[in-house]
This record gives C-alpha cells, structure tokens and sequence, in this order.
C-alpha cells in the first residue's frame, strides 16, 4: 500500500543517521547529496536481503524503485538502484560493485516488480546477468545481437548488420 | 441470278480468310498490347488518374518524423487536399510506405515484412534524414543507415525533419512518377511499372536493392 508522498516529515541528516542504524556494517560510506538524495555503497553479495528489508522499512519504506543504471569503469562496472521513499519523499541510491571478470548480480524483480525490464537492459546493453531474473533475454537489441555496445571495449561486428 | 451467286456471303468470308487472319479475329492476343496503343494509353490514363489521386499511406512512423506526417493529416495542413488521407495502419490495405524515422536493425525484418504484404503496386517515400541515410545516427550501433538498404524506394525528402510542406511536395513528385507508369513494357519506349521485388543483400549473396528509375517518355 503506498503512502501519500511526504507524511513523513525527515530531514536529511535524520535518514542517513537512520539508514545507518538500520543496517550496520551493510550501508557503507553514507552520504548526502542536496536536496533529498541519500547515496551509499552496498556489497554485492548482500544486496538481495538489503533491499528485501529497505523496501519493507517502517515508516519510510523504499517501496519505489526508478531506475537501475549500469557504469562501466573499465576496472569494474557498477550498478546503480534509485530508491524513492513515496513516505518521506526522499531517493536512496545505492552503489554496487561489480566484477569485470564475472559480472553477475541477484535479482531484485521479485522485491521491485519494475526491475524487470531495467535489469534486461543492464545486460542487453553492459552485460551484466542478473542471477534468477524470470525473463533473461535482450529488450531492446535483436536476440542474436553479438556484444553489449554499451562497454567500454565493445567491437562492432559486421555479423550485427544484415543491411549493408 | 449466276451474278448474286457469286457475292460472298459473311459465312463465305469466314471460311475463305486466311488462318493468320482468322485466328487472330478469333483470339486477340496478348502481343496486340505490347506496343503502346489506344486501348493501353486509355486504361494508363484512367489507372494513373486514380492511383496518383487516391494513395492510401501506411502509417509507418518511427521517430519524430511521425509526428510531421500526422500533423500533415491535420487540418492546418490537410493532406486531405490531395486525396491522400486515408491513412491505413495495415499493409494490406495501403500502396504507400511513408517511412518516417530512424529504421534500426530491430526494425528492418519488421519493415521488409510489412513491405512485403503490401498489394501491388506499391511505393516507397523515405522521409527525413535518418529513413534516407541514417541522418545524424549515421555512425550508431543500432541503425540501417538508410531504408533504401532494405527496400526500393521511391522519392527521398530531406529535412530533420521535413516540414509537412516538403512532405506534400515529395508526394506531388510520387504523383507524377505514378502518372507516367504503363503497362506496356519499357523496351517499346514507354516507361516500365516499377518492379518492386524486395531483393537480397550483398551480404548474404544477392544482387542488392534494385532502384527503379524513370526514363523520360519518348
């Protein structure tokens, strides 16, 4: 059941200080980024019971996930969950690491149902592969498309364009 | 009498006419509309009248492009003032692509498909920048640069994209090729009906997009 947006009245400083208490040792280097965005760095093997709890949080639930970016760093990629409390009127972003070598991430369609299609598009276009996904292909490139053209060392094949 | 006699009577020419003749009275063959005559020139006229004053347009908008091409069925505009507005949003009833927008590679099977339900005869209007060469998404990863790599088009609009009045005028040339089709073959002097088969790419062996050209009408 979503709240009306902004019954609970939290100032910044006030979230971070709690995300913090809620989860000790698992919401690393916390941050504030004017005017209502919460950032913190998250590993990746706890992010699946991280973001079951966040979403069911007391009071100011992250019941609201936006986006799912994908960076490539070169060294490692990185994804990126923007949060949105409909409660407290506040974003959370959390960082989460990712291996170049094995670039694999748990899941959250089953916390957020519009993860779905956002982590299709984090493999179609960086390849990272979401561990339990119920609907793994390609979005928005063809389904026999060869590399992810949103990597840094991605090679355009000519077997990618039948019409030349 | 012995004079009355001797008149042929109709059955008496028929019988007495040489079998080339005869034949032919008999079955008008087909190579009688080979060359260019009376009877050709009138149905050309007639059909061309018709299909140029009456194209149904296939809804095929892809990218803002669209947004001009129904915008010119609006009343600002009015295609309507040509007789085009019967937009069709299934090939089987339209004769007229009007590929507005970026075709990307996704898109491509999509759109020979499509192209290939359409009924003859049928053309083809590449629409701004991106459907005639990839436009300013020449060097992406995702897009055919060019719909003329897939099908046969007829009248290129440039623009980016094009104003509803560049879209009547690459129609008001459409118009005119359409009007100088027969049905006469070209090797008699007359201008040959488009042929739009779809053809393979180079790629995977065939000959490539034939384009159809027009021949000034001798």
């Amino acid at each position: 059941m979503t709240a009306e947006i902004g019954t609970i009245v939290i100032s910044m400083d006030e979230l971070a200080v709690r995300l913090g208490e809620a989860f000790p040792g698992e919401l690393a280097d916390i941050r504030i980024q004017d005017p209502d965005t919460v950032i913190a760095q998250v590993e990746a093997a706890g992010l699946k019971g991280i973001a079951r709890r966040l979403h069911d949080l007391p009071q100011i639930a992250f019941d609201s996930l936006t986006l799912i970016s994908s960076v490539d760093y070169k060294t490692h990629f990185e994804c990126v969950y923007h949060l949105y409390s409909f409660a407290a009127n506040r974003y959370l972003e959390l960082h989460v690491r990712v291996s170049r070598a094995k670039p694999v991430l748990d899941t959250v369609s089953d916390v957020w149902p519009s993860a779905d299609w956002h982590e299709r598009e984090a493999w179609d276009m960086m390849g990272i592969r979401f561990e339990g996904h119920p609907d793994p292909r390609r979005i928005l490139l063809k389904d026999d498309w060869i590399g992810h053209p949103l990597r840094k060392d991605y090679v355009d094949l000519i077997e990618n364009h039948p019409y030349v | 009498m012995g004079v009355t006699d001797d008149l042929p009577t109709l059955a008496n020419l028929k019988n007495n006419l040489p079998p080339s003749v005869a034949d032919r009275l008999r079955y008008p063959k087909v190579e009688q509309f080979q060359q260019p005559n009376v009877i050709t020139t009138t149905v050309d006229l007639i059909f061309n009248w018709a299909r140029s004053h009456s194209i149904f347009p296939f809804t095929y908008g892809l990218a803002c492009c669209a947004f001009e091409m129904l915008t010119s069925g609006f009343a600002r505009f009015d295609i309507a003032r040509f007789g085009w507005e019967v937009f069709r949003p299934t090939p089987r009833q339209s004769d007229l692509m009007i590929v507005a927008g970026t075709v990307n590679e996704k898109m491509g099977p999509v759109l020979k498909l499509l192209y290939d339900q359409m009924a003859e005869p049928k053309w083809v209007v590449s629409m701004g920048a991106c459907a005639t060469s990839g436009g300013p998404f020449y060097d992406g990863y995702n897009v055919v640069n060019g719909v003329d790599k897939i099908v046969p088009v007829d009248v290129y609009i440039p623009g980016c994209p094009p104003r509803p009045e560049a879209l009547f005028d690459g129609l008001l040339q459409l118009q005119q090729k359409i009007q100088q089709m027969s049905y006469v073959s070209s090797n008699t002097g007359a201008v040959d009906l488009c042929e739009s088969k779809w053809r393979a790419p180079r790629a995977e062996g065939g000959r490539g997009v034939q384009q159809c050209f027009l021949e000034p009408r001798e």
